[in-house]
This record gives C-alpha cells, sequence and structure tokens, in this order.
C-alpha cells in the first residue's frame, strides 16, 4: 500500500490553518475539476485531492494522520503501524456522504474506511429502493455513426461488500452502436445501472457517446469538415476533384476561383443522425516548391504576367 | 467462433432531442425535480414542450445537468455562476473545434493540442 501524503496533494505545510486547507481545496478543485480543466490527468488528480481534503478538513481523521509522523513520502510503501489510531473515533465512512460514487485509494480506506459506511443495518431486508443510474462515456469511431457497430466497453464500478470496503469491479458490455449516433448523444441501457435494494429495480445505464479523433475527418454537432489540398490552377480554373467521404469517393466540382480556406457544403452528407448533418470541405491551396528550373520559370511567368498586388490594402 | 463471440450484445435505446422526462432527467443525475426546474429557471438547460409534465430534455440537456450537478457539488457555485461557466466552456469547446479544423493539416496547432481528446 502506498503511503499518500496528503499535505503535499494539497500544496501545504503540515502546520496550515483549517482556513488553509479549505482555500487550498477551492482553489484546486477548480483547477483540476474534470468538468472545467483540461488537463490529461485531471479526473485522477481531483479524486485524490478530494480525499485528500476528506480527511485534512477534518480536526479528528487530520490528528490521526498527522501521528503517523511527518517522515513517510508519497508513494512510499506504508503499514499503517498497530493501534496507531487508538483514542480517534472517526465519524462518516469511508466516502464522502455526498457521493456515492466516489472510491477512495486503498491507504485511505485502511485508514479511515473501516469504522463506517456498513451497509446494512436492522431494516434493510424490508427496505426496497431502485438502483441509481450510472453514466459512462464510450469512444467510438466516426464510421460506427455511419455503419453501426457493436463495441466492448469495461465498466468501473466500485462496490460497498458486506464489511464496508469499497472494491472496484470490473465488467466488460457488448454495446450495439445504433447507425446515425452524433457525439454528446445518450444510449440508455435499461437495468445495467447500479442493482437495487430489496427488490428494487436496476438503474439505467447512460452512454455519452464520444468520436474518436480521425485521420481525415473533424466533427463539430452532425456537420463532418475535411481539409481538402488543391493545387493554385485547379483554385484558379476550376477542377474536378475525387474526394474522400465517410460513405466513399465522390467526383467534387471546384468552382473557378475559389479562395483559399472557402468552405463547400455538401447538404445531407454529414452525420446521419435523424436531421442530417452536412459535409463541408475546407480547400486548402498548397503551393508548388520552387526548386527546379522549370518551376521557378513558373512563378517568373506568372510576376510578368500577372498584375496581382495581394497587399494592395496595407499601402493606403 | 468461439465463446468470447458469443457474449450477449446489449442494444440500447438513443436519446433523441425530446428524449428524457422530467423523471428520468432526475433519476439520471440523482437529484429532486426542484432542482431541475431552476436548471431550467436559470436558462441552464432548455426542454421541449411548455409545461412541465410535457418537458422533454435531450443528451445535451444530461450532459449540462450533469456537469452542473458536479460544479455545484464539488466547487460550490451557485446557479448564476454554474450557468455562466458552462456557457464560457461551451464557447471554450467551439474555439478549440475551430482550432483543430484549422490545424488539421498541421498548420501551427501543436501549441494549441491540449483539448484534442
Amino acid at each position: 500500500m502506498e503511503f499518500k501524503d496528503y499535505y503535499k496533494i494539497m500544496g501545504l505545510a503540515r502546520d496550515s490553518s483549517q482556513d488553509d486547507v479549505k482555500r487550498s481545496y477551492r482553489k484546486l478543485a477548480r483547477k483540476f475539476h474534470p468538468d472545467v480543466s483540461k488537463e490529461k490527468d485531471a479526473e485522477a488528480k481531483f479524486k485524490e485531492l478530494g480525499e485528500a481534503y476528506e480527511v485534512l478538513k477534518d480536526p479528528e481523521k487530520r490528528a490521526a494522520f498527522d501521528q503517523l509522523g511527518a517522515n513517510w513520502k508519497n508513494g512510499q510503501d506504508f503499514k499503517p503501524p498497530p493501534n496507531w489510531d487508538e483514542g480517534f473515533e472517526f465519524k462518516g465512512g469511508g466516502f464522502t456522504n455526498n457521493d456515492r460514487s466516489a472510491a477512495y485509494s486503498d491507504f485511505f480506506e485502511q485508514l479511515f474506511g473501516q469504522t463506517g459506511g456498513q451497509p446494512g443495518g436492522r431494516y434493510r431486508q424490508s427496505f426496497h429502493e431502485r438502483g441509481q443510474d450510472s453514466h459512462a462515456k464510450i469512444h467510438i469511431d466516426l464510421e460506427a455513426s455511419f455503419q453501426g457497430a457493436t463495441q466492448n466497453i469495461t465498466l468501473s464500478t466500485p462496490e460497498v461488500d458486506a464489511q464496508g470496503h469499497v472494491q472496484i469491479k470490473h465488467r466488460t458490455l457488448s454495446v450495439k452502436i445504433p447507425k446515425g449516433v452524433k457525439p454528446g448523444q445518450h444510449i440508455r441501457l435499461t437495468g445495467q445501472g447500479s442493482p437495487g435494494l430489496g427488490n428494487g429495480q436496476a438503474g439505467d445505464l447512460f452512454l455519452e457517446i464520444e468520436f474518436n479523433n480521425h485521420s481525415l475527418y473533424r466533427v463539430a454537432e452532425t456537420d463532418i469538415f475535411l481539409n481538402l489540398p488543391i493545387t493554385p490552377w485547379e483554385a484558379a480554373l476550376g477542377a474536378k476533384i475525387k474526394v474522400p467521404t465517410p460513405e466513399g469517393f465522390i467526383d467534387l466540382k471546384i468552382p473557378p476561383n475559389s479562395k483559399q480556406g472557402s468552405k463547400l457544403r455538401l447538404k445531407g452528407r454529414g452525420l446521419p443522425t435523424r436531421e442530417p448533418g452536412d459535409f463541408f470541405v475546407m480547400l486548402q491551396i498548397v503551393l508548388p516548391q520552387a526548386d527546379t528550373e522549370a518551376a521557378k520559370a513558373v512563378y517568373r511567368n506568372m510576376h510578368e504576367q500577372l498584375d496581382f498586388n495581394p497587399r494592395q490594402s496595407l499601402e493606403g | 467462433m468461439n465463446s468470447h463471440d458469443l457474449s450477449i450484445v446489449y442494444t440500447g435505446t438513443v436519446i433523441e432531442e425530446d428524449g428524457l422526462t422530467i423523471g428520468e432527467l432526475c433519476r439520471a443525475c440523482d437529484t429532486h425535480a426542484e432542482w431541475i426546474i431552476s436548471l431550467v429557471e436559470e436558462g441552464i438547460i432548455d426542454p421541449y414542450g411548455n409545461e412541465i409534465r410535457s418537458w422533454r430534455f435531450s443528451s445535451s440537456c444530461l450532459v449540462r445537468a450533469l456537469s452542473a450537478f458536479r460544479l455545484q457539488r464539488d466547487l460550490g457555485i451557485n446557479m448564476a455562476g454554474i450557468a455562466l461557466a458552462l456557457d464560457l466552456m461551451k464557447e471554450i469547446e467551439i474555439l478549440h473545434t475551430q482550432i483543430s479544423l484549422m490545424g488539421v493539416n498541421g498548420n501551427g496547432h501543436k501549441l494549441l493540442k491540449k483539448k484534442s481528446n
């Protein structure tokens, strides 16, 4: 079991006041909140922070933690000394009262997790409650929205066993991805959420669709975007170009005098959702290198033949 | 074909624009109706339908309601603050999408690649 230095996690000195603990938590919580932060391991960091705060905000838990001594290093292998918690009484269970889904580290559970949180009690048998709905994200490829697919997803659910320990259970589900889903949409699997209590029904599982990055396309809502490199003469003179779309190649007409970055819309060729999105081709004019005599001659010829000044507006 | 190939495939229902009733949204967020109503009153989520009983919520309402729930629980933000935070986050997301559209061919997008997942 790894030692967790809750002071280090919260960036605090061991003699910080309770006010400092609260302030530091607020600050770091805003920074690492998974809904706000785009940092890579925000979720793990936020969890760790929550755990640290759970201990340090509570004078009893904090005093018990302090008792372990200041010589432990974060991540160091740790076994609690015998009777280390003698004389301390912890209220509240192994996880916070306001978040039943939080799972804390082994370190936390070992120190603070066993005194409360036991499910059960005398009236449990006659108590029925529908299980909670649970949520997960499922990452799919763009193609799955066009063709439909079946995809495996592994869910990690914290579960409280009869002794009150929280354990992470893994299960894998094969889920059918129907045609025409878009990012942010949900698939609801009835009865696949948390189990109910007593004779209560199980909750539902909501899977939020997220698209994997695609090598060619970008997706925004129901629209698909493709950057299409074209030559200057295709842009200037117009052309017919073979363009990939998720449904196969199409012949796209580039109008003459097309400009860099202009968008061509193919209506209804975006995601095949209930109201299909559009497919946008963004023209990217690529200049050929002037790396041969012939190429240089062409550019020189353009210079001589074309009366072209792109900086007219800068000259006043 | 091995036994793994024969595992059960779960078929769910896709939540369309008019997917969830207020009751279902409450359950999905593990919260009560008053709280959902205050989200609607604050303009954080926008259901289809006029009366509470005929309200229908989309997938994006569910995403926003869950975010709002976590922001309130974890950061103690009030309704107006949640509305502001979610709107700003939406705007940032749109900007990131636009940046990633511009950067597909590698035009200097690496500086801003933080949010690519």
